[in-house]
Formats: structure tokens, sequence, C-alpha cells
């Protein structure tokens, strides 16, 4: 896994809120190995034994969720949704040569972390919620006072112009009888 | 304030949650702007199979496209009536 890289593990300077040793963590279903989990303000963070691992900005966390399912292969784990791609390797590809080089489509990696104290999972889905609270996008500069000009079907209070005629011939010169 | 106020009125009801990436996720709402939903089914369950076994599910707001409401519990009326007043105030 060419992604992985040597990090020292993020502490009290992170707003490390938890760590989870002990962890399994499983990438798009192929397993990565065993190492600890570091929940902190700044960042998502996993460590293998060897030191080697990866970090997930909260931005990038589409969602994140608890797994129950005890028959699933992997037992009670941590689900977490990737707004970007992980590659296994990092040869570039040119675009013409990826099938689904589609712009438009959003890349989405699964996590799933596995610890081996399943009673710790409440507490680790707790913990990346309030993390990603801290990060919220920030601020569209359009996307409040919407200044232009907005288009009210309703709103035409005084504007009314009824354009078809109400009366048959009301615009043809009047019949005078005497 | 609509918004928030309106959200109010929508915990603890069903409703599905588009996001960008165009998974679909129905769900009870548990909370707002970042979207809790509990005892949740995904729409396109063979897409996401390792989605099949999550109850709780933890939505950052950004990445919402849609919120889908249970027609019966929304009064658009009254939603409508309320959006204009609200619009009116912020123009002044």
């Amino acid at each position: 896994m060419s992604f992985l890289k040597s990090f020292p593990p993020p502490g009290p300077a992170e707003g490390l809120l938890r760590q989870q040793p002990d962890t399994e963590a499983v990438l798009n279903g192929k397993g990565l190995g065993t190492g600890t989990l570091y929940i902190a303000e700044s960042r998502l963070s996993w460590l293998d034994g060897s030191g080697l691992g990866f970090s997930l900005e909260y931005p990038t966390i589409s969602l994140h969720a608890l797994s129950r399912d005890r028959s699933d292969c992997l037992g009670e784990h941590l689900y977490v949704m990737v707004n970007a791609k992980f590659e296994e390797s990092k040869e570039p590809v040119a675009d013409e040569e990826e099938e689904d080089s589609d712009d438009d489509v959003e890349p989405i990696t699964e996590f799933r972390f596995v610890p081996s104290d399943k009673s710790a999972l409440e507490a680790m889905f707790t913990a990346m919620c309030e993390c990603q609270a801290l990060h919220p996008d920030p601020e569209d500069e359009d996307s409040d006072d919407y200044d232009g000009e907005e288009y009210d079907v309703e709103a035409h209070d005084g504007m009314e112009v009824d354009t078809t005629p109400t009366v048959a011939g009301q615009f043809e010169d009047a019949d005078v009888d005497h | 304030m609509l918004f928030y106020s309106f959200f109010k009125s929508l915990v603890g009801k069903d409703v599905v949650v588009e996001l960008k990436n165009d998974l679909s996720i129905c769900g009870t709402l548990h909370s707002y702007l970042n979207i809790k939903l509990t005892d949740i089914s995904v729409t396109d369950p063979e897409k996401y199979p390792h989605m099949l076994s999550v109850k709780n599910c933890f939505i950052r707001g950004s990445v919402v496209r849609y919120v889908q409401l249970p027609a019966d519990e929304v009064d658009t009326q009254l939603l409508q009536d309320a959006a204009r007043k609200e619009a009116l105030q912020q123009k002044q």
C-alpha cells in the first residue's frame, strides 16, 4: 500500500480525543493490518505497528456509522465513507486510459475500522461526531445574502397586467347607435 | 431561523437523504445540520453492501444534496407563507 506513510502519532497538540489500539483497518475490502486508530480534533489517523499509516481529513469524510452485524466476517466495526480516492499503486494513469474517468462522479472510498474491544465502538462513533462538528465547510460567498434579481412568480403586486381581452372585440371602435 | 424550526419539526420523522455522491439513505431524523439518522436503510444496497448492517449513521451536512420529506408531514402552504415572510424580513 504505497499511500501509507510514516508520521508521529497524534497527541494532545492535535486535540486527540480517543486512541483505540488493536484496531484493524480495511480499505475497500482490503485489510491493511492491525494498528491504532487516533481520533483527534484535527484529523482521523491510523498507524500500524511499524509506524506506517494514513490520515483522513474530516471535510473529506462524507459519513460514518457503526455496523452491528456480528455475522459479518469483520464483526462489529466503525464504517467511514470518504470522498477521496486511495490508489493502491501510485502510478499516474493518463485520463484517456481510465475506463471510468468521469469528472462529475465523486470518488468514494470505504474504510472500516475493527477494534478488538467492541465495547469501544459507541465512544469511537461519538468522538467522530464531535470532531466532524469542528470542521464546517468554509463560508460560501454566494450562499447567503443573495442580492440578485429573484424571480418570484406571485409577488408582482400592483403590476398585474391582464393581457388577454376580457371582452371579445373590446378594442374595436364602438358602434354609435342613437 | 425558519430552517432551524422547520427541521426541528421533522425530528423523529422518516426522511430520505440524498448525498452528492448519489447515495440515498432512508432513516429517522435524529439531528440536523450534520444529519444523524437512526434505523437506516440504503435505497441501493447492491452498490453499498457494507452499509446493510448499519443502523445509525452520521452524515456530514455539506455532502447532502437533498432531504426528501414525508409529504403528509409537511404543510406546504404554511411553509411557503413562512418562507416568503422570512425572505421579506431579510430584505429589510
